[in-house]
């Protein structure tokens, strides 16, 4: 039974309404659903701040009161709670402001993930074919990870700074407004310093990352290749190879640690003077009278937090500048418009018959660029369709139109009778199973190789029984944990042939009424070329097959043979009419038979 | 070995004194640096406790003195010692930074060279990536430890020492009071430390599952796609990130509570210093620069704190690093020069296998008392089934590995007397995988002889039928093959690795399928190019390509690490047996390959088929 159903994700939030030229923007329609508990995690922040400044000003009273005036109205234990009080409530804010963060930051990239997982999965074949897989691989991993720091860290310590900076000046102007302005005259020196050592660090440390990648390439190099630098006796060109990316790394590294080695003492002192300036006019208000010694200690207690974050705040600039970069590089994917699988408007319920039209069908990837040009045949189900042409002549194109992986340009195809593309994809998917010339295994067990994309729970039973159809379940058998053994970097390696058959079961069970068979043998050894025969055959009972052929043997039987050179079809029909016609197939025919003839020769001059 | 040795392990390793003496002594050639660093950092820190004294005294000497000229003296050591501070922070990042990177280094250079020695077995057992991490980040961590953790260490307990000396000066009692919470502090950072470390392994760990999850639905799309298995997958993917979120989520809050917690328990003892100096106060025996010196004390010691807790257990992190490190470094070769081994200058001559036994790891033997006599120029074509043996007799004969029973002889000579330089130097080998390093066609070429002209890698070029390929490249010969090649296809770079092994001009030629992804065409200009090579080596040749089986001496049928079959082309298939049944299959496999019906002029087959 076919049952479409309704795109399960359309409650969730739609992450293509969040590209924008404007990355900041971007980056707040990113953040839809969160903003109120971010809200609550600059605001907790702002409440951490005040509760340590009035640690200051509960000093300044109780050294007033206590020590200064002896004035006392307060006893002293309510004092000592007070700054335990304040320290706790300093304390929860600034934890409840970090879990809210935190909060925000791993659900928005955990929102993230999933969508760009499920967005490129959805992505078109052209798209795929044009990007590279480790750059998409890049972008959904470093990008998105770029990304959470961003909310993680370095936004909301921006914040944080900004915040102490307001709340500790406002309480400095209430000590002393003039004191307050003096303390804070470097302020802008230390910001400019700042930003541009840190940007010769990201740039120290940008080639230091370079030279990092280019080290690890040489030594994966030095280690795949193990076997030809030995036969070579090459350790020590290797040795001396080796050394000089390895040295080139040390004097990177030196160079980002001298730029750290000026800036760190070099702010120290700017700060410091800063600080110490404040002191001096402070201390010498206190000595006149003009403020209190309560006041002087507050001050000095205060400033502190004025100056010296100050520094961070350029770091975190251009952390965030270069941190935005990701967004365009995470928001590039995200604009591309997805595939859609349900769309269309028949909407059938019960499997294909498999009766084929092509008329007049064309193709272009890019325009001007005509890879299938006037293809028209026509074929019933059950029938055995066989194309036959050199690498490059459209076979792969056109059987790839038939689940609409691509879509056709030129002339129509009638799918029992209805255009093709009228058919949802997934529809179209659910029908048409493809054995691919280089099969692609997922890193999972055998059994799951073989039960995949199955809507369906299949027995033990069933995944043996469409083992031992596809030739495979012998060689399973010899795995140390059968069907439960790990395909893959941590379990078995399976040849091609092997392969090629697991993907045959996996056919099999799949039961589909359209079959494509790219049916190559070249990577396969001799021996286990006719058990794949025989698996293939076996599949083929009671389908609509479409072979792509490279050799004549495996198509004699077809129904329909199509001869393709250049995106067009040069002959057609049986193999009996074909080899009676003048042309390549009757080439191919002759060629084959001449094989065994020179074989005979061949053999009996042996003796 | 289990399978998951080479897993990322978790680390829970005991404190092993062993390890950290080890440790210690790679920074032994450094130890001036070390000093350098270490007194500079410990000059720093106890400013820092100065600092503070000189701000009660700022208050104590002249505020309340109301003495504006000790004021200004203060306050003009105070800026002195800024200076100096400053000074000693340029050291210290300076002088442990730049030996971090130095031990870096060390520790690479080590490594690599020490992998340059060791045997191919060790390779087959051990996965690439897991030498690549002990090489990369266990040598980072390991000197990181040396390094910033001595630095943050020193500071954290130079920083905790001075300011309790300076606190005891002002008043022993209330330093007591401090003295008794810091334990409590220390301890709440570690377990924080621990917890929060379990989780950032975890976080890794579903980090690298998340990336393999991509990878593979990316490079499998056209599959998921096929099967219409996305919703699946979606599900599948959300698990991961799930954990994910609940392990990152975790670091992060316990983190957040990290800080506050410890802060607190400061507080504690500042209410109890507060309370106890108002009391004082009223007893006149505080001073208020006392009162806010211990303030100040008190609210920082947060930091050498966290900083001690922080080396504490990154430490146990990175003594496992250095456990692993040391188990490569520690790692013998099982083939190494015997004592006295030769380099005769040559090694022509027969080769003999003397009734060899071999077996990789314990496994059943791969190859049973084999004997075999090679004469010197003969060329013999190994055929047989895959897993028979016929790539463990190269191995065998490139000294690879060495036979576990009976003796290889060359040149006259057991090859266990020679060096290895000797033979290997001496033997072609190409492989059917070939290997390019990054780099251009001609650095790729000239490996084979680093002294060889452009002209001479030109010649071996051409004498392999890679030239036209080559001048095809808008850079020819100094076109770049990309990393590991791949800019390159497999027939191209086997054409590479081909000229590489006849530029070495070896005396030994071993071909392991070497022209396996090479069209027929070029085949047959490889044959005829190589004719002479051929004749003058002793040559071993393991191919599927008839051509160069029939052309052989001596053909060897090896199945089940025994010959089946030996004889010549001719003789074998008189007796019809396996070699017959190999012959004609390939025959008819290779003949339809050799048509390509597509081409408006069908190609002859190779004429070297039609003697």
């Amino acid at each position: 039974m076919i049952t479409v159903t309704k795109t399960p994700d359309l409650h969730e939030f739609n992450l293509q309404t969040t590209v924008s030229a404007n990355r900041l923007a971007g980056l707040w329609r990113m953040m839809q659903g969160f903003r109120l508990p971010y809200l609550g995690a600059t605001v907790s922040i702002g409440i951490s701040a005040a509760a340590k400044t009035s640690t200051y000003l509960l000093l300044k009273y109780f050294v007033d009161t206590y020590f200064v005036t002896d004035v006392r109205s307060v006893p002293l234990y309510l004092i000592a709670l007070g700054f335990i009080g304040l320290a706790a409530v300093e304390g929860s804010f600034s934890f409840l402001s970090g879990r809210l963060a935190a909060f925000t930051a791993e659900g928005i990239t955990r929102r993230l993930r999933n969508f760009l997982f499920d967005h490129i999965q959805h992505l078109t074949f052209s798209y795929h074919s044009k990007m590279q897989t480790g750059e998409l691989i890049q972008r959904s991993t470093s990008d998105v990870d770029a990304l959470r720091r961003f909310f993680a860290d370095q936004a909301i310590s921006v914040g944080r700074i900004i915040l102490l900076f307001i709340i500790n000046f406002a309480a400095l102007l209430s000590l002393d407004v003039r004191l307050a302005f003096y303390s804070i005259i470097a302020i802008p020196v230390i910001l400019l310093v700042s930003v541009y050592f840190f940007r010769k660090v990201a740039k120290a440390y940008e080639a230091y990352q370079e030279q990092e990648a280019t080290l690890s390439t040489t030594l994966q190099e030095n280690l795949s290749g193990v076997r030809v630098v030995k036969a070579f006796a090459r350790q020590s060109y290797e040795i001396d190879k080796f050394e000089k990316d390895n040295w080139e790394k040390f004097v990177r590294g030196r160079n980002l640690l001298r730029i750290q080695a000026i800036f760190w003492p070099f702010s120290d002192l700017i700060c410091g003077f800063q600080m110490l300036a404040g002191f001096l006019i402070g201390a010498l208000m206190a000595i006149n009278g003009q403020i209190t010694v309560g006041t002087y200690i507050a001050y000095a207690g205060l400033v502190v937090w004025i100056i010296f974050p100050m520094r961070n705040l350029g770091r975190l600039i251009v952390q965030t500048s270069t941190g935005l970069v990701s967004y365009n590089r995470v928001a590039e994917i995200l604009k591309q418009n997805r595939e859609p699988l349900e769309e269309g408007d028949v909407q059938p319920t019960h499997p294909v018959k498999g009766k084929l039209e092509f008329e007049h069908v064309g193709f272009e990837y890019e325009p001007g660029e005509r890879t299938l040009d006037d293809i028209s045949f026509t074929c019933q189900p059950g029938q055995v369709i066989a194309l036959l042409g050199s690498t490059g002549s459209g076979k792969t194109t056109l059987v790839n139109l038939l689940p609409r992986f691509f879509e056709y340009t030129d002339g129509r195809i009638l799918l029992d009778d209805i255009e093709l593309n009228r058919y949802p994809r997934k529809y179209l998917r659910q029908q048409i199973g493809i054995v691919e010339q280089e099969p692609f295994l997922f890193s999972r067990t055998i059994r799951e190789n073989i039960t995949y994309g199955l809507d369906r729970e299949v027995t033990d039973e069933e995944v043996e029984r469409a083992a031992r159809a596809a030739a495979i379940h012998d060689v399973i058998l010899t795995f140390q944990d059968g069907y439960r053994t790990l395909v893959g970097e941590k379990g078995v390696t399976l040849s091609g042939g092997q392969k090629q058959r697991v993907t045959i079961a996996r056919s099999l069970l799949k039961n589909p009424r359209i079959l494509i068979m790219d049916d190559s043998t070249s990577a396969v050894d001799t021996e286990t070329e006719a058990e794949i025969r025989g698996a293939l055959e076996n599949l083929m009972v009671d389908r609509t097959t479409f072979i792509i052929a490279h050799r004549i043997q495996s198509i004699m039987n077809a129904d329909l043979i199509l001869v393709m050179d250049k995106g067009k079809i040069v002959q057609r029909g049986r193999h009996e009419e074909l080899v009676a016609q003048d042309g390549i197939y009757r080439k191919i025919y002759t060629i084959q038979t001449r094989i065994e003839d020179e074989l005979e020769k061949e053999i009996s001059s042996a003796g | 070995m289990p399978a998951d040795y080479f897993e990322e392990e978790e680390f829970q390793t005991q404190f092993s004194g062993k390890t950290f003496r080890r440790i210690l002594t790679l920074v032994v050639p450094h130890i001036r640096w070390v000093i350098g660093f270490l007194i500079t950092i410990a000059l720093v820190s106890a400013m820092d406790a100065i600092f503070t004294y000189l701000s009660k005294q700022i208050i104590d000497q002249g505020i309340s003195q109301h003495n504006a000229q000790v004021l200004i003296q203060i306050l003009i050591l105070y800026g002195s010692l800024l200076v100096l501070q400053a000074g000693g922070v340029f050291g210290f990042v300076y002088l442990a930074g730049i030996l971090g990177e130095r031990v870096r280094y060390d520790l690479r250079r080590k490594m690599f060279n020490h992998l340059q020695q060791l045997s191919l077995s060790y390779y087959s057992k051990t996965p690439v990536g897991w030498i690549m991490s002990r090489v990369t980040s266990d040598s980072e961590r390991v000197s990181d430890l040396v390094t910033w953790g001595l630095v943050d260490s020193t500071w954290g307990f130079m920083n905790v020492l001075t300011s309790m000396v300076f606190m005891l000066i002002i008043n022993w009692r209330l330093a007591l009071v401090v003295l008794a919470v810091l334990p409590v502090m220390f301890y709440l950072a570690v377990e924080f430390r621990k917890r929060i470390l379990y989780e950032y392994r975890n976080t890794r760990k579903m980090n690298s599952k998340i990336v393999g999850a991509f990878n593979e639905n990316i490079s499998g799309v056209r599959v998921v796609k096929a099967l219409g298995r996305e919703r699946e997958n979606l599900k599948e993917f959300k698990v991961l990130t799930g954990e994910m979120y609940n392990h990152s989520f975790r670091a992060a809050w316990l983190s957040a509570l990290f800080l506050p917690a410890v802060q607190l328990t400061a507080a504690i003892a500042l209410g109890a210093i507060v309370w106890y100096g108002g009391y004082q106060a009223e007893l006149g025996g505080m001073t208020i620069g006392g009162i806010s010196a211990f303030v100040a004390y008190v609210t920082s010691m947060l930091w050498p704190i966290q900083d001690l807790a922080r080396v504490f257990s990154d430490m146990q992190q990175a003594i496992a690093s250095a456990e692993r490190m040391f188990s490569l470094i520690d790692a013998r070769p099982d083939i190494a020069d015997r004592p006295k081994a030769i380099d005769p200058g040559t090694i022509r001559g027969d080769i003999i296998f003397d009734h060899v036994t071999f077996a990789y790891d314990n496994d059943e033997p791969v190859l049973e008392d084999f004997s075999l006599h090679v004469r010197r120029g003969e060329t013999i074509a190994l055929v047989g089934p895959t897993g028979g043996g016929k790539s463990t007799i190269v191995n065998l004969l490139c000294r690879f590995y060495e036979p576990k029973n009976g003796r290889i002889f060359i040149g006259g000579r057991d090859y266990t007397s020679l060096s290895q330089r000797a033979i290997q130097s001496r033997i072609g080998v190409v492989l059917q995988t070939p290997h390019l390093f990054s780099g251009n066609i001609r650095e790729n070429i000239r490996y084979g002889r680093l002294d060889a002209s452009d002209e001479e890698v030109v010649g071996a070029a051409q004498l392999v039928g890679a030239y036209d390929f080559i001048m095809r490249f808008p850079k020819g010969f100094d076109e770049e093959v990309g990393e590991g090649g791949n800019l390159l296809s497999v027939g191209q770079k086997q054409l590479i690795s081909l000229a590489r092994a006849v530029l070495a001009t070896p005396e030994v030629f071993v071909m392991d399928e070497a022209t396996s992804s090479v069209d027929t065409l070029t085949e047959a200009l490889i044959q005829k190019g190589m004719e002479n090579l051929l004749q003058r080596c002793t040559s071993f040749v393991i191919a599927h390509r008839l051509s160069t089986i029939k052309k052989a001496n001596r053909i060897l049928v090896i199945e089940h690490g025994h010959i089946a079959e030996m004889g010549t082309h001719q003789e074998l298939l008189r007796i019809r047996g396996k070699y017959y049944q190999l012959y004609t299959k390939q025959f008819r496999h290779q003949m339809e390959e050799a048509f390509d019906p597509f081409t408006e002029v069908p190609q002859e087959p190779n004429p070297s088929y039609q003697q």
